[in-house]
């Protein structure tokens, strides 16, 4: 039975994503800026920010879908990032650790000049070394783009992803050991986190070779198989208090090594992806209320030029060494400036942990997240442009 | 610009060429990385002949003069290592076969030079649908007359040569039923087919300027002959092959032909007549289309038999040539597969049966290619 206020909700719900998928269309049409970025802006106008129709306290509401739609994306992006070529290329995990590095760097310095106190700028220059897996695969998938740009930014992306979750787990560790005095019991939470994620990445990309060699599952058969292989990841990983988002990252990554054949599946959750995008998107343009837009968006900005900055010279500095040349270089370093959503549920869970630690750095990182949901697809699409990559519509 | 002189050459040695496809390693399909291959193996500073082709996803590798079957296959050997090292470090596959398996022409992109350009607005999506791969042959001559009648000589063996290689059964996703299907993009080209039967280089030379004078023609360059001369190289130029799946086909091939040439030039069976062309299109479609079961029509004597019992009798008729430049060994595999009915189409339309997934087929071909 659908009560009142549930009819009046899903109403409210269905019209918003209307609405934000004509404007990513009218963005795309009008003014030839992406797509996502239309769902973006949408996002914020939406938001508390515009008509307020959708706000933060929704956000529990499709946790299960922003969760669902990074599973899957996350494990699209692991696929791509191939074991075999970072040891055959073992510049491009140098690239990668020198970029993510040089952005932790850069950001806890800038907000420790800029007057943060030591464990919010931690925090936030955790987040700020991921780039969105969401934006950059939409916009690989939307531009049909293929080269060594495109791969070396899926793979960068990967990796800082990895990075910064790890990362954002080990901090908080740390933090709740110093909380409440329980180093062990923290360090070993951690611990359990990360391998406990590893192990079930593992059972994934296992069971999906299993499954496909025992039905002698095609590629497009396959798909429906994986989507209900990551559904049951996702809910085992609640079940045992995993990060949803690095299992299906490194399942992905697993599955490839292990069975390096063809992946071409993504092309069949393409539509799927798209829609599960303007909801995520709509979450985040609903968590930027205008209180933590004044608030934020100050440091945002600065720690976002800081975070560029960082990450080009990062990938510009070993970009040749690893086979690229000086003008690839320079477009990727633009191409990762998108920031990851990753944390998203990872913060709102940190904010009931510590509220006091959510009021001083949720204002800065969803302004953030905001801005570079506007500003990185326009990146990558200028990126993959400039990088010729791109592959013309053929009607 | 008028005809160069035909440079003298070492009669028999070998040049090959060879076209290769460059492809991504999640689906497989063509991926525009000729120039980030090109620069990566420039930086290994080996004298290695490696060009762009006309659309991004290929590359040419070409052996220097060789003198043996043994010496091209070290050669090739050489290259396809450094070329696979390379594209390991970007992350790319490299395959042999004479098309790609489902890459979509209008998703090519033309490799940005001048002459590239140029054809791509002369021949419009031809130039993308150009998106082939063959293995070239060039056969030392000591005289350009000489060259011209070999030329002329070995038309008759070019159904040999398109069974041999083929393996191009695949185009654009769909099974052709063809063995070599590459050819008929090829044959789409206005100055596609046979040269002209002319056998001496002087009127040749005139045959060229006239052509030159009508404005069609620029070079050499713009006849797509299966055989053509090359007058810079001194050399004849065996253009219908597809790139095997294997360097060490690509090697019997050529260590084939020089032994042909061998044969033909030292027992001179006959003379090349204008009628010998009258079963050269239906000979060459019958091998393009059925392969060794193709049927092989005589010009001389009109007999018809089957593609491979012709090959095995002319394996038979050089043998003494082969021994004598110590390509037996090459000549003796290409009988072992001819006599068991096996080839690269074979081989391929077996891979598809098994996987049902063309971008298997193609991951295969890699591994093929590497080993």
């Amino acid at each position: 039975m659908m009560g009142h206020t549930q009819w009046l909700f899903f109403m409210r719900i269905a019209l918003s994503f209307l609405l934000a998928s004509l404007a990513g269309e009218g963005v795309c049409r009008l003014v030839k800026m992406p797509r996502i970025t239309g769902y973006a802006l949408a996002g914020l106008l939406l938001g508390p920010l515009g008509l307020d129709w959708v706000d933060g306290d929704d956000l529990p509401d499709f946790r299960f879908l922003v969760e669902l739609t990074l599973t899957l994306l996350l494990f699209e992006l692991g696929v791509r990032v191939s074991l075999r070529w970072l040891k055959y290329n073992p510049w491009v995990i140098a690239s990668s650790l020198l970029e993510s590095v040089a952005t932790f760097i850069a950001v806890f310095g800038v907000l420790m000049g800029t007057g943060s106190e030591v464990k919010s700028a931690l925090s936030i220059a955790v987040i700020a070394m991921g780039t969105s897996p969401v934006i950059v695969l939409r916009m690989v998938t939307e531009m049909r783009a293929q080269g060594q740009v495109t791969q070396r930014l899926l793979v960068l992306c990967g990796l800082n992803t990895v990075y910064s979750v790890v990362c954002f787990y080990l901090i908080m560790g740390w933090f709740q050991g110093a909380f409440h005095g329980q180093w062990f019991m923290a360090l070993f939470h951690s611990f359990y986190l990360l391998v406990g994620s590893l192990g079930m990445g593992l059972v994934l990309a296992l069971s999906f070779k299993l499954l496909r060699r025992m039905f002698e599952l095609s590629d497009e058969q396959s798909a429906p198989v994986l989507f209900g292989l990551l559904l049951l990841l996702q809910a085992l990983l609640v079940a045992l208090e995993l990060p949803v988002f690095l299992a299906p990252l490194l399942g992905g990554v697993l599955a490839k090594h292990f069975d390096p054949r063809p992946h071409l599946w993504p092309r069949h959750f393409g539509t799927a992806g798209s829609i599960l995008t303007i909801i995520l998107f709509m979450m985040t343009g609903s968590l930027l209320t205008r209180n933590a837009f004044v608030v934020g968006v100050g440091t945002a900005m600065i720690v976002v030029l800081a975070r560029f900055v960082a990450k080009g010279l990062g990938v510009l500095l070993l970009g040749p060494v690893s086979g690229l040349n000086l003008r690839q270089s320079l477009v990727l370093g633009v191409a990762l400036i998108p920031m990851a959503e990753i944390p998203l549920v990872e913060l709102m869970d940190m904010r009931a942990l510590y509220p006091q630690m959510g009021v001083r750095i949720l204002p800065i990182v969803f302004s953030m997240m905001n801005v570079l949901e506007i500003v990185g697809p326009m990146a990558v699409q200028w990126g993959l442009i400039r990088s010729q990559e791109f592959q013309e519509k053929s009607s | 610009m008028k005809l160069p002189p035909f440079t003298s050459s070492r009669p028999l040695t070998l040049g090959v060429e060879l076209e290769l496809q460059l492809v991504n390693t999640y689906d497989y399909d063509l991926v525009d990385s000729t120039t980030d291959l090109l620069r990566l193996l420039k930086k290994k500073g080996k004298d290695w002949d490696v060009k762009p082709e006309i659309t991004q996803g290929m590359v040419e590798m070409a052996t220097g003069i060789c003198v043996s079957h043994a010496d091209v296959f070290e050669q090739l050997d050489e290259i396809r290592q450094g070329i696979v090292e390379c594209a390991d470090r970007l992350d790319i596959g490299v395959c042999g076969g004479g098309t790609h398996a489902f890459q979509h022409w209008s998703e090519r992109r033309i490799y940005d030079t001048p002459r590239f350009d140029q054809l791509s607005s002369l021949y419009g999506y031809l130039a993308k649908q150009f998106t082939i791969f063959g293995q070239h042959v060039h056969v030392g001559c000591d005289n350009a007359d000489e060259a011209l009648t070999l030329l002329h000589l070995l038309s008759g063996f070019i159904p040999h040569f398109i069974a041999l290689s083929a393996s191009s059964p695949f185009v654009q996703g769909n099974d052709t039923g063809f063995h070599s299907a590459r050819l008929n993009s090829v044959f789409s080209f206005p100055l596609s087919g046979r040269a002209p039967l002319i056998e001496t280089w002087d009127s040749f030379g005139e045959y060229f300027e006239s052509m030159m004078a009508t404005g069609i023609v620029k070079s050499m360059k713009d006849f797509y002959w299966d055989i053509r001369p090359k007058p810079e190289y001194g050399t004849i130029e065996v253009r219908v092959m597809d790139t095997p799946l294997t360097i060490e086909k690509a090697a019997q091939i050529a260590a084939f032909i020089q032994s042909l040439t061998r044969y033909l030039t030292l027992e001179r069976p006959y003379a090349p007549r204008e009628t010998d062309y009258l079963v050269y299109t239906f000979n060459r479609f019958q091998a393009c289309r059925f392969g060794y079961e193709g049927v092989y029509v005589n010009p001389r004597n009109h007999e018809h038999r089957s593609l491979s019992e012709e090959i095995l009798e002319t394996l038979n008729k050089i043998e003494p040539h082969a021994i004598a430049l110590k390509a037996d060994g090459a000549c003796a595999a290409l009988r072992r597969e001819v006599s068991n009915a096996n080839s690269d189409v074979g081989w391929l339309r077996q891979q598809h049966a098994q996987t049902k997934s063309l971008a298997e087929v193609v991951q295969r071909q890699c591994a093929r290619w590497r080993a």
